[in-house]
């Protein structure tokens, strides 16, 4: 492992990632405050930040624990919003090739949102695979580290914080945050309708199966949507 | 089953799953290409999910009476979050703009 390392590209990739720690600070005190509020102990909600590693699967998880849905409910919702990380690791995939299997076992863990975003351009610009992993490594190591100290924040924060307060509106209120701008084209709009009718009308559904059900009918009415416009173009 | 205990087997078994969704076209499917239909219907996971998620904790008054009028304070508090959200895009000003609605109406209004 230690052949392939390249300190200088390590500490490139920590220093290009650190702005991103702006939005990634919140999202992770959110997460924290979330388990805590979900009934996790403080324990088991950091726990949740160092294994799972992906805000959009603790979130769903906590939020579906505190209203009381069975395993497999959770399991299955928590397996759609990681699917967006297949994306990236198809995309990632040609660039990660020449490394050996211990350094892709290690780069797919710290594989995020973020990192994808902040090395993907450097990947396809440059040719060395050995700094293009180092820099990757680097980008995902300070995301990882900088995720359980926020996660440390909210797990502290939903401890001390009155229940009176309501603080676990945060979690939507994150949401909505990443939620809104996405709704810029008619499709987007069209999921989101189709989405929330969906989780309203289904709320009855047993086993908190609504959330999952109305998500999957959203993605549904996308990819006929557009279907149909690439049709008419 | 413990509660304890439930979180403690989701916190593996969700790992599990978010390292193999992480690894498969880097190690398993390392020689193929995406099918086009499940690309297709990942761009919309973000949009579908998230409203799913957000939908359900603010027009759902618990124990689960559906609420869609002025009243309803976590209703008004997300609508104008989310039009800070379009008008900023930054996750702290939305938070922040949101509660301070939501206990405005809460503690201060009635």
């Amino acid at each position: 492992m230690r052949t392939h390392f390249s300190r200088p590209a390590f500490f490139e990739g920590v220093r290009d990632i650190a702005p991103m720690m702006l939005g990634v600070i919140p999202f992770g005190i959110v997460c924290g405050v979330g388990a805590i509020a979900a009934g996790a102990s403080p324990i088991a909600a950091l726990a949740m930040s160092m294994v799972m590693f992906s805000g959009a699967a603790q979130i769903i998880a906590a939020q579906l624990l505190a209203a009381g849905a069975p395993f497999a409910v959770i399991l299955l919702s928590c397996l759609v919003v990681s699917l967006r990380l297949m994306m990236y690791s198809a995309a990632m995939a040609p660039y990660l090739r020449p490394l050996d299997y211990r350094w892709r076992a290690l780069l797919s863990f710290v594989l995020t949102d973020q990192a994808f975003a902040a090395t993907l351009q450097r990947f396809r610009e440059s040719g060395d695979v050995r700094a293009n992993a180092s820099y990757f490594l680097g980008s995902g190591a300070l995301l990882w580290v900088v995720w359980q100290f926020a996660t440390l924040a909210g797990i502290l924060a939903g401890q001390v914080i009155p229940a009176s307060w309501q603080l676990e509106f945060v979690v939507p209120l994150c949401f909505l945050a990443v939620l809104t701008p996405l709704l810029r084209d008619r499709v987007s709009l069209l999921v989101f309708a189709v989405a929330a009718i969906a989780v309203i009308v289904l709320d009855a559904m047993p086993l908190r199966l609504s959330m999952i059900c109305g998500g999957l009918l959203g993605i549904m009415a996308g990819v006929i949507a557009d279907k149909m416009m690439g049709v008419r173009e | 089953m413990s509660k304890e205990l439930t979180i403690w087997l989701l916190i593996f078994a969700v790992g599990a799953i978010t390292y193999a969704a992480r690894l498969s076209f880097i190690a398993f499917f390392a020689r193929r290409e995406m099918p086009p239909l499940l690309a297709e219907a990942l761009k919309h996971v973000p949009v579908a999910m998230l409203t799913a998620i957000v939908v359900p904790a603010v027009v759902f008054i618990p124990p689960g009476e559906l609420r869609l009028d002025p009243a309803n304070a976590k209703l008004i508090a997300a609508l104008v979050a989310g039009a800070v959200a379009w008008w900023r895009q930054s996750a702290v000003l939305t938070i922040a703009v949101g509660m301070i609605v939501l206990w405005l109406l809460r503690y201060v209004v009635g």
